[in-house]
């Protein structure tokens, strides 16, 4: 399984994803600047967390017209898996990629902290390793967290994560992560990079990526 | 907007009303006619070429500050204007000499002048639009004093700032005549056209007519000299400020909003009873012609989030 990580100007949640997905998945996986266009061999692409372009205008706003967005746009037309974490969701929605938007968390606050969530969907390519139900913890750390869109039924079979109990940032229906249509495409706000450890606190983040492992 | 009935046909221009009491449309024509009319022909484009020349020109006024009747552009010969009342006045302006006034005072056409001319004439056909000056104006009640002040100052300022503006065209402005009319306030505004039907434009720093004189005094090309200025108009940058505010769309959570209406509920401004807030942008852009819809695409593309954000925009006076 070839793993190819974006990087933009403003993404810091890059290194964690490799550390995670080389010295502890044992899986290839390359830095793929985000001037690049060439997304051969990769299997999975990631769009890690951050700031890209310091979420000038609005975050994502600015990333999903970096040249690389046009070939994951492509890439994940034809099928291939895509997964946006935070800032990466973000860009995906301002892509086009995922539908509806990512506004500002309620509590106007910057929240990092660990929430609990439940598990909506795992007939997804991202999320095999968990069972439907199951309560997991992962951390968040966003200020534009709160997941919008106009039209809720248009996507209820599409949302794969929710925060349980307490709803941190306002998402409407407390939907925390979605998948395209086809399923390929993976957005969350949560961060598996960060807790794919035990010393971290949790491993629940690291079933997510041997979930896309498996999927292959 | 719907043309309703035909007002008026002139020689070179139909004007029609509207469904609003307050707005016409102008539909330029092909025709056109010099001498009293006793010369006439069709020159295919023409219409529409002073239709996009008018229209790009009344634009610049518009930013420049100078009140026109000019609203939007229909299509590529149909204006909507404001609806007024012309005062029966040709007003014109001269930067050097021409025409009627070479030949009245014997003078060579592109003599410079120490200072622009002003002339007026009473608008009648039958009386070959005689030349009158103020106080025939004012005896015989065309105008008020305040408005005949308002109009030269008006006429003159339109008169540097398009100078400047044909200048960027590689055009020396000659000369030019003016309409003004009133709305029902009683504010005055320019009116009619600005096209090479109204003044005489000559290739930078020679006597090559640009203007009406071809089809006048028949130096041929007509129709190319009317496409060539279209050309060198709708090329010619002006620079403009467009002003976008992007909002939330209504019934969206506006967080910021509630903090900032109980901060002001706080400090006793209980009147307050919701808070929205917004982004402002400015962009200073170098408009050439139909950037409307460019500044549309921008607000789609990128400016705006459609899922949870409106936009509207408008020029900076």
């Amino acid at each position: 399984m070839n793993f190819g990580i974006v990087v933009f100007p403003g993404t810091n949640c890059d290194r964690d994803c490799y550390y995670v997905i080389k010295d502890i998945l044992n899986q290839p996986v390359r830095f793929i600047w985000h001037r690049e266009n060439d997304l051969k061999g990769i299997d999975c692409v990631v769009l890690p967390g951050g700031f890209s372009y310091g979420d000038y205008l609005r975050a994502g706003a600015i990333a999903r017209f970096s040249p690389i967005m046009s070939s994951v746009k492509e890439f994940a037309d034809k099928g291939g898996l895509v997964i946006g974490i935070c800032n990466g969701f973000q860009i995906l929605t301002e892509a086009g990629l995922l539908p509806g938007a990512l506004g500002r968390n309620r509590s106007l606050k910057f929240i990092c902290r660990y929430v609990d969530l439940i598990i909506e969907r795992n007939d997804t390519p991202f999320t095999l390793e968990f069972k439907k139900g199951e309560i997991i913890r992962m951390p968040i750390a966003h200020n534009e967290g709160s997941y919008y869109i106009d039209d809720i039924s248009k996507i209820e079979k599409q949302v794969v994560l929710r925060y349980y109990g307490e709803n941190p940032n306002g998402a409407i229906d407390n939907i925390a992560g979605i998948v395209n249509e086809r399923g390929n495409v993976f957005g969350l706000m949560p961060h598996p990079e960060r807790c794919s450890e035990k010393i971290l606190g949790s491993e629940d983040g690291l079933r997510i990526f041997k979930s896309i492992v498996r999927s292959l | 907007m719907e043309k309703v009935k035909l007002l008026y046909e002139g020689k070179a221009k139909r004007v029609y009303s509207t469904d609003s009491e307050d707005q016409f449309v102008i539909e330029f024509k092909d025709t056109a006619t010099a001498f009293d009319g006793l010369k006439k022909a069709e020159i295919p484009g023409k219409g529409e070429a002073n239709c996009m020349i008018s229209s790009k020109i009344f634009e610049l006024l518009t930013i420049r500050g100078i009140k026109n009747h000019y609203i939007r552009r229909l299509s590529e010969r149909e204006m909507l204007v404001k609806s007024l009342k012309i005062f029966p006045i040709e007003v014109i302006i001269r930067n050097r000499v021409a025409g009627s006034m070479a030949k009245r005072l014997g003078l060579e056409e592109g003599k410079a002048l120490e200072r622009p001319v002003v002339e007026f004439c009473y608008k009648s056909d039958e009386l070959h639009d005689p030349m009158i000056n103020e106080d025939h104006i004012l005896a015989l009640g065309l105008a008020t004093e305040s408005e005949l002040s308002t109009i030269k100052e008006m006429a003159l300022k339109t008169n540097e700032i398009l100078i400047e503006f044909f200048r960027q065209c590689n055009l020396d402005l000659i000369d030019m005549k003016f309409e003004f009319g009133k709305d029902s306030q009683g504010e005055v505004y320019l009116a009619d056209e600005i096209s090479p039907d109204t003044c005489r434009l000559w290739e930078s720093g020679t006597t090559t007519s640009w203007d009406k004189d071809r089809f006048r005094r028949d130096l041929g090309g007509v129709e190319e000299a009317y496409r060539e200025v279209k050309q060198r108009v709708i090329n010619t940058p002006i620079e403009s400020r467009a002003r976008i505010l992007i909002r939330l769309k209504p019934g969206i959570l506006d967080a910021q909003g509630s903090v900032i209406l109980n901060a002001l509920r706080s400090l006793g401004f209980t009147e307050v009873l919701e808070v929205r807030t917004g982004k402002l942008l400015e962009l200073k852009v170098d408009r050439k012609i139909d950037e409307p819809e460019r500044i549309e695409r921008m607000c789609k593309d990128l400016l705006a989030n459609p899922v949870m954000e409106n936009y509207q925009w408008e020029w900076e006076e």
